[in-house]
């Protein structure tokens, strides 16, 4: 009732508040006129760009690209000729060309020294591999999300992009979104009152796996490369029903499901929301009455949840303070505890849009800043969904130990932090 | 995943040499919530998969997940079995998955004995193993291998060395820099980085810093030579400034870039002293890069530096040094900020004026709240605009004075912080303001009068009721607006006067502003009544239209009534109800009302062509709430046939689902 109460009058509160002014001001946004004219380490360098398996996702994340004057689009890779095919038509359309390169395998993109960085938008089984092999062949990486299929992927995906100094963006694109920035400043500066609650809704908790479909026939390789399809997953026959979507994220096929998927955008927002970009939770629930719960060290709980969410679109958030509380999600919208804390929360944009996201990639291409999806931010955040998802397949209580990346006394846990990757590939 | 390409994924599985576990996770990510809890790994013994592993019979599939559950659960037991398999091309990657989770060190042996034993790809994943569990012993053979005719396999051999790190690992990488083939170097150069980093981590700094310097000597890829570049300069830690500024002085773009990565992240008061130097010796478009690097670094010990390059210079370097003034600025920053605020360059003002407002410290509140008095023109319009960003509520007084400067920009800038930070007082300040005020003023002091209200609620409308009789209709349109946001009964009673003014304008606004009156706040209730004593009896149509739509609105929305007071509420207006338009608010608030006679009239209005759309999705709706009050299945099977029958699409779908469920 009082959450109802508190959205309805916030429509017409928000009638009068037009452009109050923005109090809670961004994280530091970088102006584009700091970059020079033509942007670039060297501000006359264009950033040039190679896509790695572009499919429906890809193809959204590509067009946002494109909108990018600075960006130069040289080539696309894909074990699908179809959509190396199609990716190429769209980047000849744009620029008036026919200069769109392709390939099967993604490494001879990555050997061509022109292209300064790589769009991977890969099914989630190639993505911590592809964006780490782009990285050490020294190309800064745009990399959709789940960025990785486990603790120990996580752990090396930080590991590598510090020690090649490259650029990481995690496709977590609710980062750059007003909406999310807007009530994640709420909670960081205390206008909650001390933060004790976060809410993420990874939209289903069910481990699960991806087996072993029957044999058919294969295509040719330049068709469908399956054994390139197929890359760090254990292997098994060619299936049409297993050439899309996220089939092999679970390698092998033990643990994935709904808390990584979503949970890498929602779990990630709630990190920020608590000041955790560098760590995770503690303890991890099993779920319990629909919800699973974690704790921070700091007190903080995070709570996995499907119920009892208003109606603010897909991927809502909350946080809950002793004196307040704020909820957003994918429409714009953003309700609160009191329409005070709405003030100055600045222009709706419906829908999570990635551009201002890919934006904010292409600044740290010529700056070498970290994006707000830094792959150390999408280290602890995926850690957190991973960890999770291991306490709701064993079905118990777990404690991780933050330094040495492990579960307090759990064997079992810890066998499920990572798992090998078919020859030849490795992180 | 979306749940339809999972559920076909799903289907596949079924259909497919999928062990009965595998097959009952994977259904179980399309159940709920509350069914999946009731499954997940109860924990088990190796002997069901270690039996199927060695059985003659079991098929590939079903070895290959009876590995994946010797992850969790296997011993030293299960280990020669799945050293078989390491030179099976289909299950070898399966047997790695649990060789490289089961922590007995017969894994480790195995995998070493299979070196020896398997070739190519199959021997790429051995090592690639090997590496991941930091088999030390293996160490020799790896060494071995660095030699190996086949590059991916030396390649893999590199790799594992630097995962495995320590001296021996070292002395056999080290000398392959120079001696090993092109498609091999990089890995051996990756793998002394590693060495060197692990060197680093367990306190050895001279060995790394020896090793890394190697590297950056070495004809390696380029790529290579940067990390050992930031890994040279991070282990020299104070005295690995001067390399960083060699990197920062390069005319190779890489080398910058490496050099700006590394500035961000080499600690110490050193390192800023001499990044800020740097930044101000550089040419202007480095100068505005290594600020950002400065910005992020956070250390306000270059706050000096920064401010200097604020104060002048060219303008996309101004604006950099003000992104870094917003990390770390201080109370010292503000004239200069200030200064640039009005300048004549949008972007830059505008980007002082940012920096002001983002600026930390209650020092800061402090400086402004005390220039503000001595401010004049368009600095007074600045302060007041920072100060109503950033909230300094102790300027309120001098603000609400300010609101009647003989400066319009001033005036404007004042009213705006008004409406952003004011409150009940404010309000009553405001109301001043306006009656005062020339007309061309009236939008922006009715916007803040809107946005306070909004914020203060009740307490401002007393404030506000007496707009509501002034002389000049347009200040009663703006107190109808802004008692609007304030709600509550006073409010409420004010603008119900209203629907008498004299002013026919007035009159319209009032009775729309009513009928859109929210429902959800208790007090807010009161506008039922006299939005139906208007739906029947207000003298104009149009007025009768809002009255009875904002009455239904009020009947759908209000959470204070039981769902039979709510249907009686609609069946006693339903006479009043003869448009469409109107039909259709009374079907959308009769799906929200759980008994038998909303599903009595919403089955009546699907027989109205124009109007069985909404109808039928409002009886499917219903009928898949779990206690309808008082509806009999032979109810709830006729309303559903109903639906199935008069609607398309979704709607005729799951109706005709919930016909068969009721069977």
């Amino acid at each position: 009732m009082f959450e109802q109460a508190a959205r309805l009058n916030r429509r017409r509160f928000l009638k009068a508040v037009v452009r109050a002014g923005a109090v809670l001001a961004a994280p530091y946004v970088i102006p584009g006129t700091v970059l020079g004219k033509d942007g670039g380490v060297l501000p006359s360098e264009r950033i040039t760009l190679g896509g790695i398996g572009i499919g429906n996702r890809g193809t959204y994340d590509l067009g946002c690209f494109l909108q990018e004057s600075d960006v130069r689009f040289l080539a696309v890779c894909d074990v699908k000729a179809a959509r190396r095919e199609a990716v190429k038509k769209m980047a000849d359309a744009k620029y008036g060309t026919t200069d769109c390169a392709t390939y099967r395998d993604f490494r001879e993109l990555l050997a061509r020294p022109d292209i300064d960085a790589v769009l991977i938008a890969t099914g989630p089984n190639w993505h911590a591999t592809a964006a780490i092999a782009a990285a050490k062949a020294g190309k800064d990486v745009y990399c959709e999300k789940p960025c990785t299929k486990n603790i120990a992927q996580s752990l090396e995906l930080a590991a590598t992009f510090r020690r090649t100094g490259r650029v990481f963006q995690g496709g977590m694109q609710r980062r750059n979104l007003p909406q999310f920035e807007f009530a994640v400043e709420l909670a960081r500066r205390g206008k909650l009152g001390k933060l004790h609650t976060v809410h993420a809704q990874p939209r289903g908790m069910a481990t699960s796996s991806s087996g072993w479909a029957p044999e058919e026939p294969q295509p040719p390789r330049e068709e469908v490369d399956w054994d390139m399809y197929l890359g760090p997953a254990a292997w098994r026959p060619f299936n049409k029903k297993l050439l899309d979507g996220f089939n092999f994220e679970k390698g092998g096929g033990m643990v994935g499901g709904g808390v990584l998927e979503w949970g890498s955008h929602c779990v990630d927002i709630c990190q920020w929301a608590n000041g955790a970009d560098l760590t995770a939770p503690v303890e991890y629930d099993p779920p319990a009455g629909g919800r699973a719960a974690a704790r921070y060290a700091n007190g903080v709980n995070l709570v996995l949840r499907d119920d009892g969410w208003l109606a603010l679109g897909s991927c809502p958030v909350r946080f809950e303070g002793d004196m307040g509380w704020v909820e957003t999600g994918d429409n714009g919208d953003i309700a609160a505890s009191s329409p005070a804390l709405l003030v100055g929360r600045g222009a709706k944009i419906p829908g999570y849009p990635a551009n201002n996201h890919i934006r904010d990639f292409l600044n740290c291409v010529k700056t070498r800043g970290q994006p707000r999806a830094s792959a150390d931010v999408a280290c602890w955040s995926h850690i957190a969904c991973h960890a999770a998802n291991i306490a709701i397949f064993l079905n118990r209580k777990l404690k991780y130990d933050l330094k040495k990346h492990e579960f307090i006394g759990d064997a079992e846990a810890n066998r499920l932090r990572s798992e090998a990757l078919r020859e030849p590939w490795r992180l | 995943m979306p749940r339809k390409r999972f559920c076909v994924l799903c289907a596949a599985l079924f259909a497919g040499a999928v062990s009965a576990m595998a097959a009952d996770r994977a259904c179980a990510a399309a159940r709920p919530i509350a069914a999946a809890e009731q499954q997940g790994y109860t924990g088990g013994s190796e002997k069901a998969p270690l039996g199927t592993l060695q059985s003659a019979d079991a098929t590939p599939a079903a070895k290959a997940l009876a590995c994946k559950q010797l992850a969790i659960c296997g011993t030293k037991a299960a280990v020669p079995a799945l050293a078989a398999l390491l030179g099976d091309e289909k299950l070898a990657s399966w047997a790695r998955i649990a060789l490289e989770a089961i922590p007995d060190p017969s894994a480790d042996e195995s995998l070493r004995k299979a070196m020896g034993k398997v070739q190519g790809r199959l021997l790429v994943g051995v090592i690639n193993s090997i590496g991941v569990r930091r088999d030390a012993k293996a160490a020799g053979g790896l060494a071995a291998r660095l030699k190996d005719a086949d590059a991916e396999v030396a390649s893999a051999a590199a790799a594992a060395l630097g995962r495995i790190g320590g001296p021996a690992a070292a002395k056999a990488l080290e000398p392959m820099l120079a001696a090993a083939p092109p498609a091999v170097r990089t890995e051996v150069a990756e793998g002394c980085v590693l060495c060197a980093e692990r060197f680093l981590a367990e306190g050895n700094r001279d060995e790394a810093v020896r090793l890394y310097d190697t590297v950056r000597k070495a004809d390696v890829p380029r790529q290579k030579v940067l990390e050992a570049t930031r890994g040279a300069i991070l282990a020299r830690g104070a005295a690995g400034v001067p390399l960083l500024v060699e990197q920062l002085r390069s005319t190779d773009s890489a080398a910058l870039g490496i050099g700006l990565r590394t500035a961000r992240e080499l600690p110490g008061p050193e390192a800023t002293d001499a990044l800020a130097a740097e930044m101000a010796r550089m040419a202007s478009d480095r100068q505005a890069l290594m600020l950002v690097a400065l910005a992020d670094r956070g250390d306000s010990r270059a706050l000096p530096a920064v401010l200097k390059a604020a104060a002048g210079g060219a303008t996309h370097v101004r604006i950099a040094a003000m992104g870094a003034l917003e990390r770390f600025g201080n109370a010292t920053c503000v004239p200069v900020l200030l200064e640039a605020a009005v300048e004549s360059d949008a972007e830059l003002a505008q980007k002082a004026r940012g920096t002001l407002t983002k600026l930390s410290g209650q020092e800061v509140d402090a400086d402004l709240l005390a220039r503000l008095p001595q401010a004049a023109g368009k600095t007074r319009q600045v302060i007041i605009e920072v100060a109503g960003q950033r909230r300094i509520t102790a300027a309120l007084p001098a603000i609400v004075r300010c609101a009647e400067d003989g400066d319009a920009g001033v005036r404007g800038a004042a009213v705006e912080a008004l409406g952003a930070m004011g409150g009940a007082q404010q309000a009553a300040d405001l109301v001043k303001v306006l009656r005062k005020a020339d007309a061309n003023e009236h939008a922006g002091i009715e916007k803040a009068l809107m946005t306070i209200s909004g914020r203060g609620g009740a307490a401002c409308a007393a404030h506000l009721a007496p707009l509501a009789q002034a002389g000049d209709s347009a200040l009663r349109m703006i107190a109808l607006h802004a008692l609007a946001c304030a709600g509550g009964p006073e409010a409420l009673a004010a603008v119900r006067a209203a629907v008498n003014d004299k002013d026919e304008a007035v009159q319209d606004e009032a009775v729309r502003t009513l009928s859109t009156w929210p429902s959800m706040w208790p007090e807010d209730a009161l506008a039922a009544e006299p939005l139906l004593a208007l739906a029947k009896s207000a003298k104009k149509v149009t007025h009768q239209v809002l009255a009875l739509r904002g009455y239904l609105q009020y009947v759908h929305g209000t959470r204070k009534l039981k769902d039979d007071e709510r249907l009686a509420k609609v069946n006693a207006v339903m006479p009043l109800v003869t448009r469409p338009e109107e039909k259709r608010l009374v079907i959308s608030a009769l799906g929200t009302i759980e008994t038998a006679g909303s599903l009595e009239m919403l089955v009546n209005f699907a027989a109205d062509p124009a109007l069985a759309g909404e109808a039928c999705s409002a009886i499917v709706g219903l009928a898949e709430k779990k206690d309808l009050k008082g509806v009999s299945r032979q109810q709830l099977q006729k309303a559903l046939q109903t639906a199935a029958e008069k609607s398309k699409g979704a709607p005729k779908k799951k109706a005709e689902d919930l016909l068969k469920a009721l069977k």
